[in-house]
């Protein structure tokens, strides 16, 4: 009877155990980066973040090395300052990131995601430290580009619009007769009196 | 006629009304007697090794039967637009969030939810719980609080069980038959999983398994008329109590979906 129950403890015993195995391997193999790896904290500083969010790869030279782990702003204590973001980066121990390196948020894939990503510099007498904070580049933001892209069809749009009215040089080219009606002139009078072409007028003292 | 037809109705509204009363009535004693002594461990550990320990093959086989079909299902689709990489991602999602718990929970309600009432029904049958109320214990405490800690505990083990065979068998399809390299296959699925995939999957499973109990337990303690009284109390628990888990199943999902989106 002892026998039989000491059995059946053990057996679920072995149960439980086994389950709560499997348990924390998931839990370790979802967590993207192992808890027990070294790492340490920098923070970057941008004037747009681009919608990065915690969680978010940190790329170094395009390799995955940490992740974002918080972002804050700062708001401008003085008018004609930018608000700043502020984002945390937990970072692998043994990358190190020389200070003249770009970051900036960059876009992964089709979907969207974005990312931080850092170009390495090659200033590696100083590297960043736990802690440290490096200034990042601003992003392309899409509206920025359109921006641009607007201001550039504008302009080409007065353009057209002008040639369009036959005004400018172009404009009369392609819309005023008389250049034509000149030329057409000139070549019915060339080809009636071709010695006019070797007709020099004298020139007058 | 009109008469017949609105006393039937009434009749119906009530038992349903007597049912969900009784079945509360039964989880706040249940609940309420935990945590008062004496504690049965002997009869607890017992119940887990019935629930836990002896559904384990079964629910190992099923989940590993599921992961099979679920990567060729799959692969039909994913392999016409040409993503067969995503097959790991997506087996991984499903296993862990859905049908790890739905399948083990149904696996353990037909077994041992069936087994439940079977035996309370036959105990209720041969007056064996009233002797237990002559001796001054409490039925409720004495057989349904270790079969309801039992089934809560063994439940989210069991799913973590099949969560894991699950995906050992798209696997063995997508390494062995579909050709995708062993470590991507591996990156693939815990790159797509996250820590609320896995804990709203376990969390729902922990009142799959109070349902089974409680459903189970009830039915067994109103078995009424002999043997085949407890035929039937067992058709009707297991009947119910697979309706209960995906109805609760439905409602989980639900609310996980806007609380964590």
């Amino acid at each position: 009877m002892v026998f039989g129950k000491t059995k059946l403890e053990l057996k679920v015993g072995v149960f439980v155990i086994v389950g709560l195995a499997i348990l924390v391997t998931f839990i370790l193999s979802i967590g993207k980066f192992k808890t027990w790896t070294a790492g340490y904290k920098v923070g970057f500083i941008f004037n747009f973040s681009n919608g990065v969010k915690v969680g978010a790869p940190v790329r170094f030279a395009g390799m995955d090395v940490g992740e974002v782990k918080h972002i804050s702003i700062s708001m401008p204590k003085e008018t004609g300052e930018n608000a700043k973001v502020k984002v945390l980066c937990w970072v692998k121990k043994k990358v190190a990131i020389p200070v003249d390196s770009t970051i900036w948020v960059n876009t992964l894939g089709l979907l969207g995601e974005k990312y931080i990503e850092i170009m390495p510099g090659h200033d590696y007498q100083h590297c960043l430290v736990a802690n440290q904070t490096l200034e990042g580049v601003d992003p392309l933001a899409m509206h920025e580009v359109v921006r641009t892209a607007k201001n550039i069809v504008d302009n080409l749009d007065q353009g057209i619009e002008r040639i369009n009215k036959g005004e400018g040089t172009i404009g009369k080219l392609l819309y005023d007769d008389s250049v034509y009606n000149e030329l057409d002139a000139f070549m019915k009078d060339i080809r009636k009196n071709p010695w006019k072409l070797f007709f020099r007028a004298k020139e007058k003292k | 006629m009109i008469n017949d037809f609105l006393s039937n109705i009434g009749r119906r509204t009530l038992s349903f009304l007597y049912f969900a009363g009784g079945l509360a009535s039964l989880s706040g004693q249940a609940i309420y007697l935990t945590f008062v002594p004496p504690f049965h461990k002997g009869r607890f550990l017992e119940q887990v090794k019935k629930a836990g320990c002896d559904s384990l093959p079964i629910v190992s086989l099923v989940a590993l039967f599921i992961g099979f079909i679920f990567a060729l299902q799959t692969a039909y689709f994913m392999q016409r637009i040409g993503s067969e990489m995503y097959i790991a991602s997506l087996v991984a999602l499903s296993i862990v969030r859905e049908l790890g718990p739905v399948i083990t929970a149904l696996v353990v309600a037909g077994r041992v939810g069936a087994s439940i009432t079977a035996e309370l029904g036959s105990m209720q049958v041969t007056e064996q719980i009233d002797a237990l109320e002559t001796l001054a214990s409490n039925p409720i405490k004495y057989l349904v609080v270790p079969r309801f800690l039992a089934l809560s505990i063994v439940l989210p083990l069991l799913t973590l069980y099949a969560d894991i065979i699950g995906i050992l068998g798209s696997y063995i399809i997508c390494v062995f038959k579909l050709g995708i390299s062993s470590s991507l296959y591996l990156h693939v699925t815990f790159d797509a999983l996250l820590y609320k995939d896995l804990f709203t999957g376990l969390f729902k499973t922990i009142f799959f398994g109070m349902l089974i109990a409680f459903i189970s337990c009830y039915e067994g303690f109103n078995v009424e008329g002999g043997a085949e009284g407890v035929g039937q109390a067992t058709t009707r628990s297991v009947v119910f109590t697979f309706i209960m888990i995906i109805a609760a199943d439905c409602f989980f999902t639900a609310i996980f979906y806007f609380i964590f989106p």
